[in-house]
């Protein structure tokens, strides 16, 4: 606010103008670069917390994974020479079939709950609550994504969970709305600068007469002999030199970015991110772009989540499973850096959009209030009719229902009465 | 449409009572609140559910009928792995019990690679058709457009994901417009009850008191009332409580994952690794699709129980959002205040240190 009402006054002392940056310099320091460290400190300091709490109970949970298979096979052993079907192949089938059943569902379970199974066999240590993996964990849980691929198991994690996301929730949405704000004024300063042509004054202010020039064409249709030639052009430009100054000098704030290229953005952004997506972790383009809409819209449903693909490929050797993890590390990395830029920009996006469709609302709240006053005119024009007929007046009704712009109807009313 | 119906019965009251305009206005002014109320409130919370039960509909439809290729696959395998067992067996029906563990304990392995992998690629242990079930794609059509995204159910084919964008393109901006509405709603038949009870209260206090005034005090009273942010907590947390039980006593949770499980849904994260209706199976193993087959209904019932829940919930959460968020604008109106005299005395200071009169124009100009 303050910053807005600082620009565009006359010209000041030096000193003072270098008063105002500095504070601005300030406050950009401590709104939007204090909030975004807070955030990121924050995000740092969860994933600590986690694996503190998470990482000695998932590591005691992967041990059970090599005890179910134990007993299932001791439940195999039993029951080929308990009971003693042993030459029945039907019955063994079924009883096999049961148990192999059981051990598969249990499996899928857990794997699904977020146990990533022994591959290998020989990464026996390795746990998913690794710094980037808790990096990963806070961020859904602050942004409300919850992918649900990491998840807490112990009683701690789950009511550490509920306090953090209070307290994150929060944080993060005063984030995002001064990020977006940020980016959005930045934008309109890109897309004034650029594509309106304001960089250069000269060429604004041809284009800028230009159109006016065109605008007048078009209002005073009737007299095209007058304001014909290129030489009026020049003439429309010098009359209205000052309004052009004006409309240049404009701060840039008071544009409206139009809708589509919002859109586009978005658009072109998701894709983006499907790409790189599609490169990193070989999901398809379809996929990718579905995973990437699913995050950014916060719904994150889990079924694709980052560094999936990666986590089955250190399969043979020491040197690929390292390589293998710092890929995931990196995959990690790179997936929350997109997740937060996107989501700034998506706000950013919805910031821009927002204006649009306020000041459109503003323009049909107006009309309809116009139209809502000539109705009530109309209504009190009625009641003083009352000693015409009846059937007259419904008639009138009639009419003024049917009429969907009702503006000339109280004036054709009181002619008729008078 | 309501509008004119009202305009018609107006005039209609015109004709028949010349006088008393007082009494038909204040008719008309209801009418037209009742008519809004009707389009914006009810009518929002209309669309948002049929366009859920529409939802439900299409993705029953679409992936419902989608046959997952992975559980052909895996009984392949599982039948090969018994008659592996089966050879095993054979070779081994001496008592040699350890040969007889690595043999099963490699296959069981190899089965178990063999599935992970499926899994990654979209194993169920359902077929489609029972897990699109109707209530199940309505909780999915819930969970998408609210922005949860349990994850329990996902949609496995082509034209159900582009749909489930499509979907949430369209189903977000709705659903942020019922939240904001119901909100403003909920907030102000909230805040109606609170400067009611205060009232009653105050009244109870200054029963002794005249009556008098009472009466002077209260419109005083009732312009100043916000609503303290400690009571939405309450309200809030009372809500989290009942679901808490109630979802711990259907579904055997304890009350740590059934309140883990609430707060998780009513803060939008929605991990998915506690699920309303799937938990039945999981503690029977063995008897898994006699279960189902059994708690069906219930588990439908369930589901469309914890559909009403969440999204009365949301509805709650934004309530308490409004509610607070006006408390927190009174006081930053008040600390903007506070600040703006310092910021006064701090400019006055500045003035008299500098001494030039043409600074001092500036700041004038600045902030005031």
């Amino acid at each position: 606010m303050e910053r807005k009402r600082s620009i565009r006054r006359r010209p000041k002392p030096p000193f003072e103008r270098l008063k105002d940056h500095c504070r601005a310099f300030t406050a950009f320091m401590f709104s939007n670069v204090g909030i975004t460290f807070l955030v990121v400190l924050y995000i740092i300091g969860g994933s600590f917390m986690f694996i503190a709490i998470e990482k000695p109970y998932d590591q005691s949970r992967r041990e059970t994974s090599k005890l179910v298979r134990n007993e299932t096979i001791l439940k195999l052993w039993e029951i080929l020479f308990e009971n003693d079907n042993m030459f029945n192949y039907a019955s063994f089938n079924e009883t096999v079939e049961k148990i192999l059943l059981d051990y598969q569902n249990t499996y899928t379970e857990r794997q699904r709950k977020g146990v990533t199974e022994d591959v290998s066999g020989k990464n026996e240590n390795s746990t998913q609550w690794t710094f980037s993996g808790g990096f990963l964990y806070c961020l859904t849980v602050i942004t409300t994504i919850g992918y649900g691929n990491i998840t807490p198991s112990t009683e701690l994690g789950k009511i550490a969970t509920i306090f953090y996301a209070i307290i994150g929730m929060p944080l993060f949405l005063l984030y995002l709305s001064n990020i977006g704000d940020i980016l959005a004024k930045s934008f309109k300063w890109i897309y004034a600068k650029c594509c309106l042509c304001r960089v250069c004054p000269n060429i604004a202010r041809r284009r800028l007469a230009r159109e006016k020039h065109k605008e007048k064409l078009r209002q005073n249709g009737d007299f095209p002999s007058e304001s014909g030639g290129t030489d009026s052009g020049s003439i429309s430009s010098y009359e209205n030199d000052s309004e052009i100054e004006m409309e240049i000098m404009k701060n840039p704030q008071d544009i409206t970015v139009p809708i589509p290229i919002c859109v586009a953005i978005m658009i072109g952004y998701i894709l983006l991110g499907a790409f790189i997506f599609d490169a990193w972790e070989g999901w398809g383009l379809l996929d990718s772009s579905y995973f990437c809409f699913i995050s950014l819209s916060s719904i994150g449903l889990g079924d694709f989540s980052p560094a999936m693909a990666l986590k089955i490929e250190p399969k043979e050797g020491q040197d690929e499973k390292d390589v293998g993890i710092r890929n995931v590390d990196l995959s990690f990395i790179f997936c929350s850096v997109y997740l937060l830029l996107g989501m700034a920009l998506i706000a950013m996006c919805f910031n821009l959009m927002q204006e649009q469709v306020m000041h459109k609302l503003a323009v049909l709240k107006a009309c309809s209030k116009q139209c809502f006053k000539c109705k009530r005119q109309t209504k009190k024009v009625e009641e003083q009719v009352q000693a015409q007929p009846e059937a007259k007046l419904q008639e009138k009704e009639k009419s003024v229902s049917a009429k969907t712009s009702t503006s000339f109807f109280p004036t054709a009313s009181s002619h008729s009465h008078e | 449409m309501n509008r004119q119906r009202s305009s018609v019965r107006s005039s209609r009251g015109s004709n028949s009572t010349s006088n008393g305009s007082d009494p038909r206005e204040k008719f008309k002014d209801c009418c037209r609140k009742f008519a809004v109320f009707m389009c914006t409130q009810v009518g929002v919370g209309a669309l948002i559910i049929s366009y859920a039960l529409i939802g439900a509909l299409i993705f029953e439809a679409i992936e419902g009928k989608a046959n997952n290729t992975e559980i052909v696959t895996i009984n392949e395998t599982r039948r090969i792995l018994v008659s592996e067992l089966w050879e095993v067996v054979e070779d081994y029906n001496t008592l040699n019990t350890t040969a007889f563990i690595v043999r099963v304990n490699d296959l069981l392995f190899n089965y178990q690679l063999n599935f992970t992998e499926s899994v990654k690629r979209g194993y169920e242990q359902k077929p489609p058709g029972e897990i699109w079930t109707y209530p199940a794609s309505l909780m999915f059509c819930l969970s998408v457009f609210s922005m949860i995204g349990y994850g329990n159910i996902v949609p496995k084919t082509k034209w159900g994901k582009v749909l489930t964008m499509v979907y949430a393109t369209f189903g977000i901006p709705l659903y942020i417009l019922y939240f904001v509405s119901m909100g403003k709603v909920l907030a102000s038949t909230f805040k109606w009850v609170y400067t009611w009870m205060h009232d009653c209260s105050n009244d109870s206090g200054n029963a002794n008191s005249s009556e008098e005034g009472s009466s002077l005090q209260l419109p005083k009273t009732k312009k100043k009332i916000i609503v303290p942010s400690t009571a939405c907590l309450w309200v809030i947390s009372i809500y989290i409580a009942g679901g808490t039980v109630m979802f711990a006593e259907w579904e055997n949770w304890s009350y740590t994952n059934s309140a883990y499980f609430v707060s998780t849904s009513l803060c939008k994260i929605g991990f998915g690794d506690f699920n309303v209706g799937k938990t039945r199976f999981i503690e029977k193993n063995g008897t898994m699709i006699a279960d189902l087959n059994d708690s069906s209904a219930e588990n439908h019932s369930k589901l469309v129980i914890n559909f009403i829940f969440i999204l009365f919930g949301m509805a709650l959460v934004a309530m308490c959002y409004i509610l607070m968020r006006e408390e927190v604008r009174e006081k930053y109106r008040e600390i903007k205040e506070d600040t703006k005299m310092c910021m006064e005395d701090v400019s006055a200071k500045f003035a008299k240190c500098f001494g030039t009169t043409n600074i001092d124009d500036e700041y004038e100009e600045k902030y005031f």
